[in-house]
């Protein structure tokens, strides 16, 4: 899993998500929501499939079970990201940042945001 | 909140157990989470979408890894692999081939509208033992009129044309049907118009339909035919329509004319046409018999000549398939069936055996946590890979083996051309694939999910078997019992294939040459057409090369006219007065006994001197003259027609029987001389000195000499006709053989297979026998007696099942009983052979062991 070929929308947001911290699954479905100003909400079976993904593709690792800080009754399972993965969202990212390019150079996306 | 739950927590269950597993806590509590921020409906809505994508995507990942998984396990066991799928794929390819003729013989619709209201209207005659009969014009005529159950009625009757005037003269076997016909088997022409009523009046304008098949070879197609003349029997008809194929099916012809009917010159006992109706929609076919018997009742006591006569109706495919055939194919349909059985058997057989030895492997997937289920699910995707694989490559074989039994075949052996591996096959042959291999996959599997982890990974180490011989027992002996009825079946078969052989036909079939002519009625009126022929056999016996010539009505298993007629005796006779008996006649020409070599056994030949004006004669055969006299002297009895206008005969001869509609069946008949009638279509034998095809040039130039319009046609060898005619008994004992030889086979490496394993796993066992003493002898014998008592249950359990079954076959069998204690008993001693043979090997290789090897490899 790793160059060339575009990353699916999903795993990329999740990437993304974890690039600043450590999450759990809620927490990311969350971070992505509020990132896509409610665009976009990960269902659980497209969350917690593209972590299975995700782990099994060595981008993410599981780390231990420790309670949610916010609600102490809940054990989460927290997920980071790892040198691999990041090194694949730098890819897609800098992918996507010369796509960009070439459609404003052709007109199809404003100079500036 | 807490229904809310119970629904996602169900909906949780559409995704594979080993991501329920992990994720299943998550994600409810993603769920409980989300709740309290979202409106419920928007959630619901993303949820059963969340769902409905991402679920069969999971599924979908996990079969990829057990097929990938298989696959792997397929490749490192080439010879296993190769083993199972040649098994599959030769009882999946025998089931799909034999599978295509039932199909399309007994299960297509035929190509008609609402075939189901179809019916074919006989008549019948529990009198005279006739349970099927043509029927008569007359009687048509009143059903017509009477019945209230059938929309209309239609009627066949066979013809002759020789189509003359453009190219060469040809023959072609046609029919006159009523203009009722096509409307009532919904059926149209692929040009022009059908018959219309009144077209079938005597006296209109002739016209006439010729097939597709005609039109596209004779005429190239052209679409000016419609609306052009032709000459048929001598007579300039317009083509009306060019009928499609579904009528040719029906009616057997090529070139169609109405079926002209002038009552006042019909016998209400004369059985010469084919009756179909179509039945009113809701009405049953029960219903309309019940009418259908009322209105014969009706009818015979108008007319008494006909009281003893009922009516019978037949459905389509009853008119279309004989009981013969169907009961041909329904028993070559269970013994691949068998074939197919045996072959799950010896392969639930072989993967138990490898279970064994994968015991180590799935106790140590168990213990890292691969889930029962999860297990189950990947025996079963090893078992319906193996099997598809084999599967497609039987299919293929079914391709090509119904494309060869097709060249085979004779012509008009099955009713329905064409045979082929279509889409309803391949569906066919794709569920027992799958049937398949769940079947074998389920015993191994099973097994496997039964096993408790901590016994198996102590029995691995020590890798004995516990409760699995039994259940591999129980399947090698149902092996063999499958195994003993396709061998009696076979056997019965085969025997039958050589009494036909053996059956003495009552002349001598080599060195004759057969062949067609029609003479056009009008062309050859009245006694023009016996001078015809006899003209034509004094040229034809001058031909050198040429010994005899005859002509007959219908010679043995030819294509000619087969007519039964019910007759009685006059005077004293050993059936009681008044007594009809069916019996076949046919019009032959003088010196056709001696051109067929069937002996006269008493009075006289006809002679020339037999003509319609002469006294009328009839020769009968040995079988006829037993029948009415006994063993007195028939010559100068006197033969009658039923009926105050029937026609009566003076017996001047006596001929040998001869065998002439099946081999199977004696045919007493009797013979009418050539010159007081002619039938339309005649057939010519011709016995020649060697080599039939050398003279068939200087036949053709004479009757080309005689009359440069008629065509020669159906020219054959006797032997091509008495071959086809043993095709199916034949065709039937070749396939059931090898079936048969296949299941055997099949059997033999299962029952081997099940011994030398449960040997090799008792090793130790044998070793540690021998290491105490035990003479090599009596090791021997403990091994040899537990595979045999395996063996003798299921051949026994093989002949009980067989002689129930065997009634089955009756019909197909002739010349030995169906349980001929013979057949039985040499299936017996063959497969106890087998069986033997089968246990002895693994026997000699456990009473060799080293008792110190076998002790120290554990």
């Amino acid at each position: 899993m790793a160059t060339s070929r575009s990353l699916p929308l999903a795993i990329f947001h999740i990437l993304v998500s974890l690039a600043d911290q450590e999450r759990h699954g809620y927490a990311i479905m969350q971070d992505v929501h509020a990132r896509t100003d409610g665009q976009l909400r990960l269902g659980p079976g497209t969350l917690y499939g593209s972590i299975k993904r995700l782990l099994h593709d060595g981008l993410i690792e599981e780390l231990d079970e420790r309670p949610d800080p916010e609600n102490d009754d809940v054990r989460r399972r927290y997920y980071r990201i790892t040198p691999r993965g990041r090194k694949a969202a730098i890819e897609e990212a800098s992918r996507l940042a010369k796509l960009l390019r070439q459609a404003r150079a052709s007109g199809l996306a404003p100079k500036t945001v | 909140m807490r229904w809310r739950e119970r629904v996602y927590r169900a909906l949780l269950r559409c995704y594979p157990a080993e991501f329920r597993d992990e994720y299943a806590r998550e994600m409810l509590q993603t769920f409980h989470d989300g709740w309290r921020a979202e409106p419920a409906r928007r959630l619901w809505i993303d949820l059963l979408a969340d769902v409905f994508l991402t679920a069969p995507k999971e599924h979908l990942n996990v079969l990829l890894q057990d097929l990938r998984y298989t696959v792997r396990m397929m490749w490192k066991a080439p010879a296993f692999t190769a083993a199972v799928v040649l098994t599959v794929a030769l009882g999946i390819g025998a089931n799909t081939a034999i599978f295509s003729f039932v199909y399309a013989v007994m299960l297509r619709p035929l190509p008609f509208a609402e075939p189901q209201r179809l019916m074919q209207v006989n008549e019948k005659n529990d009198k005279l033992n006739l349970p099927n009969f043509s029927a008569s014009v007359l009687n048509y005529l009143s059903w017509s009129e009477q019945t209230q159950t059938f929309d209309r009625l239609g009627a066949v009757s066979f013809a002759s044309f020789n189509l003359s005037g453009q190219g060469e003269p040809e023959q072609f076997t046609g029919n006159r049907i009523s203009p009722s016909l096509m409307p009532l088997l919904g059926i149209q022409p692929v040009v022009g118009r059908a018959f219309l009523d009144g077209e079938d009046k005597p006296g209109s304008a002739p016209v006439a339909m010729v097939s597709e098949g005609l039109w596209r070879r004779r005429f190239g197609a052209d679409l000016s035919l419609v609306g052009r003349n032709v000459t048929l029997n001598g007579v300039d008809c317009t083509v009306v329509g060019i009928a499609p194929a579904p009528l040719a099916l029906l009616t057997g012809g090529e070139i169609w004319m109405p079926l002209t009917i002038d009552p006042g010159r019909e016998m209400r006992l004369n059985h010469v046409i084919s009756v179909f109706g179509r039945l009113k929609p809701g009405i049953t076919p029960r219903q309309a018999q019940a009418e259908m018997d009322t209105i014969a009742t009706r009818v015979g006591q108008q007319y008494p000549e006909v009281k003893d006569w009922g009516i019978r109706l037949l459905t389509m495919t009853d008119a279309f398939v004989s009981p013969q055939l169907r009961t041909g194919l329904l028993v070559l349909l269970g013994a691949v069936g068998c074939v197919l059985l045996i072959a799950c058997a010896n392969i639930a057989n072989l993967l138990l055996a490898r279970a064994s030895a994968r015991q180590r492997e799935i106790a140590i997937r168990t213990a890292m946590g691969a889930s029962r289920p999860r297990l189950l699910r990947q025996l079963l995707v090893e078992s319906l890979t193996l099997s598809l694989v084999g599967g497609v490559v039987g299919m293929i074989g079914a391709v090509w083996a119904v494309r060869g039994i097709n060249a085979v075949l004779p012509p008009n052996l099955l009713p329905i051309p064409d045979v082929s591996v279509d889409a309803v096959v391949l569906l066919f042959a794709f569920g027992i694939t799958v049937l398949t291999g769940a079947l074998f996959g389920i015993a191994p599997a099973w097994q496997a999910a039964k096993e408790d982890l901590n016994a198996m990974l102590k029995q691995a180490a020590r890798s004995t078997g516990s409760s699995r011989p039994r259940l591999r027992n129980v399947l090698a002996a149902a092996e063999l019992a499958l195994a003993t009825v396709l061998l009696v079946a076979a056997g019965l078969l085969v025997q039958t294939l050589f009494e036909l052989q053996r059956v003495k036909l009552g002349f001598r079939p080599a060195d004759l040459l057969t062949f067609q002519l029609s003479l056009p009625s009008g062309k050859y009126a009245g006694a023009k057409g016996p001078a015809f022929y006899q003209e034509l056999l004094e040229s034809l016996r001058t031909v050198p090369g040429i010994r005899a010539a005859g002509v007959s009505s219908g010679i043995p298993f030819g294509a000619g006219n087969y007519t039964t007629t019910p007759v009685t005796t006059v005077g004293k006779s050993v059936v009681p007065p008044d007594t009809a008996i069916p019996t076949d006649w046919r019009i032959v020409s003088p010196g056709f006994f001696r051109a067929m070599e069937v002996p006269l056994l008493r009075g006289r030949d006809f002679t020339d001197g037999d003509t319609r004006t002469a006294p009328p004669v009839m020769i009968v055969s040995q079988a006829t003259a037993q029948k009415f006299w006994g063993s007195d002297d028939p010559i100068g009895r006197v033969i009658k027609q039923l009926g105050p206008d029937g026609l009566s005969w003076t017996v001047v001869g006596v001929v040998g029987d001869v065998r002439s509609t099946a081999l199977v069946r004696e045919s007493p008949a009797m013979y009418l001389p050539l010159a007081s009638r002619v039938w339309p279509v005649m057939d010519i034998v011709v016995r020649v000195d060697r080599g039939p095809e050398s003279v068939l040039p200087s036949i053709r130039q004479r009757v080309h000499q005689l009359d440069p319009e008629l065509p020669m046609a159906t020219v054959r060898t006797m032997d091509q006709w008495v071959s086809n005619t043993a095709a199916q008994p034949r065709l039937n004992a070749i396939l059931l053989a090898v079936f048969a030889g296949v299941a055997l086979l099949i059997a033999a490496v299962g029952t081997y297979g099940v011994l030398a394993y449960t040997v090799s796993q008792r090793t130790r066992e044998i070793g540690l026998r021998l290491a105490l003493g035990a003479p090599r002898r009596r090791v021997l014998r403990l091994v040899i007696r537990e595979g045999m008592t395996m063996g003798v249950v299921g051949i026994a359990a093989g002949l009980v099942t067989a002689v129930a079954v065997s009634q089955v076959l009756s019909s197909l069998v002739f010349g030995v009983p169906v349980r001929d204690p013979a057949t039985f008993v040499a299936v017996a001693v063959v497969l106890t052979l087998v069986s033997l043979a089968a246990c002895a090997v693994p026997a000699l290789r456990a009473s060799r062991v080293d008792p110190m090897v076998s002790l120290r490899e554990e």
